[in-house]
């Protein structure tokens, strides 16, 4: 039975993999071996959280460190996907980094082994509605990556090339947040009694919406001004960090949601 | 602002029925007017730039930003003096000011994008005119919605339901309850301080599931292994402590036999342990003077009340209602909320909520649109130039 003390076993061996892969695409040309390593390294990780479904008897997504461990699986897949796609040589490595910090938060806070699932979470909404919002952040972490790179990036003005970049992980991310937080309207309706209650969790993940819609209209409104827009993404990508987790801290949010899972 | 202070909140409870419908018909047919009268005006067009859409999205974007960082108190509540027109953002009269603007701006690009459509514009139109839908019925519709709470005994047909605000309400519909049950998790041990009642280590508390009835398990230094275990039991007082028996009756309670032994001391402990229940008390462990072991009430898994629904029109349905599976009847939802905690799964009562929300179909036709919307957007996301040209 896989636990969770058995993660570093998993996560190392999956961590080196994505780290030959982003060296082989740094490197160049390496294209198959890139994609292979970065893959192999997938295929690991997501061994480990299958296991951990299965001994833990429900889905692994209602703690935080469950949605952390969704998330380091998703970065080196977006980032997989945007190297196949634009080719950048950079990305693998970004992905990789940042997958880094989230596996090393879950070994430094290791979560608990806990199998109870409360009745409101037991739902067949529960596992699109958390993936597709785990794959929207790592998108929309993507465009953040590439937004911090572009602004700070010495004597070079963006091209217009890297902006279409930021613009189409923005969009896809957004498309998924949007399916995300549509299905927990849907969800919030069968097992709440409403689709849209203003729970902290919901104010904040509307905030984030709105941002990205911000950001998106910009876009195509003003074509040329760059760094009003990146940094709207920088803003958009902070605010939604509240909205992960962030309420669980917030005073304003205490007491008052219903979205607190996590011990 | 002024406004908020001289006539305090603005409360959407006002557009009940018909007056909602009606706001929405005149709001919609001003808007049309206005839109065949944009070529005349410059400031008719520009309700339809980016620059019209950024804004609003933008500034809704920063007063639902202030909503979620000031606590927000339900509308029913007088509001306290901490922060005049932001604890209840939803009545605020800035808020709404900004949301009409917002739909105003919305609708009239839809109307634009509507009167000179193309194929290419599907996924623009299911996006926008979905959001608009959407929104327009979630708030013009909330006014008539009916969210009530009922208690439900066993055997007895209920009518009665309480609102928000704890006034009595008749339903056309009754509530009989058959049986609720629950099903547990297994039990737990877990440590606490002796002191300071903290379940240890502090912060991260550690805790042994016990599935089998021959488990073994280990917290912190203890290793600990269950000898009996009887999830019908019964305390008996014996002299001047407490032990358990089976008892298959009405009020039984979880109760193990555990054997704790210290891995380094080789210190070590027998006897019972139990949550306890409204009839028989619980029994910790104590281990040493800084630590006992305890049995937390297991935590439900699933509960769910068997009953008949009576209506007016003469229905009768006899339905599980279940958390995330709730019965639809005549245009009520009804909905598993909660029971008689202090009796756990020996509870005899039942509560409800019962929601009548009769805009919901016309929010489901715009989430669905926003939804096939969204898709589209993912699926067709290269053809980003060109699309958006139009509007200027």
């Amino acid at each position: 039975m896989i636990s969770w003390t058995d993660f570093w076993l998993f996560a190392l061996p999956a961590f080196c993999c994505w780290l030959a892969g982003a060296w082989f695409a740094w490197r160049g040309n390496r294209i198959a071996k890139a994609c292979g390593f970065t893959l192999a390294g997938l295929l690991i990780f997501a061994a480990f959280i299958i296991g951990l479904w299965v001994s833990l008897e429900r889905p692994p997504m209602r703690t935080m460190g469950e949605t952390r461990l969704w998330y380091s699986f998703f970065l080196p897949l977006v980032g997989l996907m945007t190297y196949l796609r634009w080719r950048y040589k950079w990305i693998l490595s970004f992905s990789t980094v940042l997958a880094l910090v989230f596996i090393g938060v879950n070994l430094l806070k290791p979560d608990i082994h806990n199998k109870t699932l409360m009745p409101a979470l037991q739902s067949p909404w529960f596992v699109p509605h958390v993936i597709v919002y785990m794959f929207a952040y790592a998108m929309l972490g993507a465009a953040t990556v590439m937004a911090l790179y572009l602004l700070l990036r010495k004597n070079k003005r963006p091209a217009a090339m890297e902006m279409d970049m930021c613009d189409n992980l923005v969009q896809i991310g957004f498309s998924f947040m949007t399916l995300g937080l549509l299905s927990g309207a849907l969800w919030a309706k069968e097992a709440w009694g409403h689709y849209w209650s203003w729970d902290p969790k919901e104010t904040w993940a509307a905030i984030t919406w709105f941002c990205y819609l911000s950001y998106i209209h910009y876009r195509l409104h003003r074509k040329t001004s760059y760094s009003i827009a990146l940094i709207m993404l920088l803003i958009s990508f902070l605010l939604l960090q509240m909205a992960w987790y962030g309420i669980n801290y917030l005073p304003s949010a205490q007491g008052v949601s219903v979205h607190t899972y996590s011990m | 602002m002024s406004l908020q202070a001289a006539v305090g909140g603005f409360h959407l409870e006002t557009l009940a029925y018909p007056i909602n419908l009606l706001a929405a018909v005149v709001f919609f047919l001003l808007l049309l007017l206005l839109h065949f009268f944009r070529r005349k005006f410059a400031a008719l067009r520009w309700l339809s730039s980016y620059q019209a859409a950024i804004s609003s999205i933008s500034s809704l974007a920063l007063l639902t930003l202030v909503m979620g960082l000031v606590k927000q108190l339900p509308g029913y509540m007088h509001e306290g003096d901490a922060w005049p027109g932001f604890a209840q953002m939803l009545s605020n009269w800035a808020f709404a000011f900004l949301f009409v603007w917002f739909i105003a701006v919305l609708g009239m690009t839809v109307f634009l994008r509507l009167f000179s459509a193309q194929w290419k514009d599907i996924p623009f139109v299911l996006n926008h005119l979905g959001l608009l839908i959407a929104l327009t019925g979630a708030v013009l519709g909330s006014a008539d919605i009916q969210q009530l709470e009922m208690n439900t005994l066993v055997g007895r047909p209920q009518w009665m339901a309480t609102n928000e605000r704890g006034d009595v309400l008749e339903l056309p519909l009754a509530i009989e309850l058959h049986e609720f049950s629950i099903e547990e998790y297994p039990p737990k041990l877990m440590l606490i301080d002796n002191e300071t009642g903290d379940m240890l280590p502090k912060g991260k508390p550690d805790h042994f599931l016990v599935e089998d009835s021959a488990a073994v398990g280990k917290l912190l230094d203890w290793d600990v292994a269950v000898i009996t275990k009887l999830p019908m039991a019964a305390g008996v007082p014996t002299g001047d402590t407490l032990k358990y028996v089976e008892f298959h009756s009405v009020g039984a309670t979880m109760a193990l036999y555990i054997r704790v032994s210290h891995r380094k001391t080789d210190e070590t402990h027998e006897g019972w342990v139990s949550c306890g229940n409204y009839m028989f008390p619980y029994k910790a462990m104590r281990l040493n003077e800084k630590v006992s072991l305890v049995m937390p009430e297991p935590e439900p898994k699933r509960f769910y009340s068997d009953v008949t629904v009576y209506t007016e029109s003469g229905k009768t349905i006899r339905e599980v209602i279940e958390v995330n599976k709730p019965v639809q009847v005549d245009g009520w939802k009804i909905y598993q909320l909660g029971y008689d905690e202090s009796k756990g799964r020996w509870s005899d009562v039942s509560v409800f909520q019962l929601v009548r929300d009769p805009w919901l179909p016309v929010v489901y036709t715009g989430i669905l649109m926003m939804i096939a919307g969204a898709l589209a957007l993912f699926v067709f996301q290269k053809r980003k130039e060109g699309v958006h040209d139009k509007l200027d």
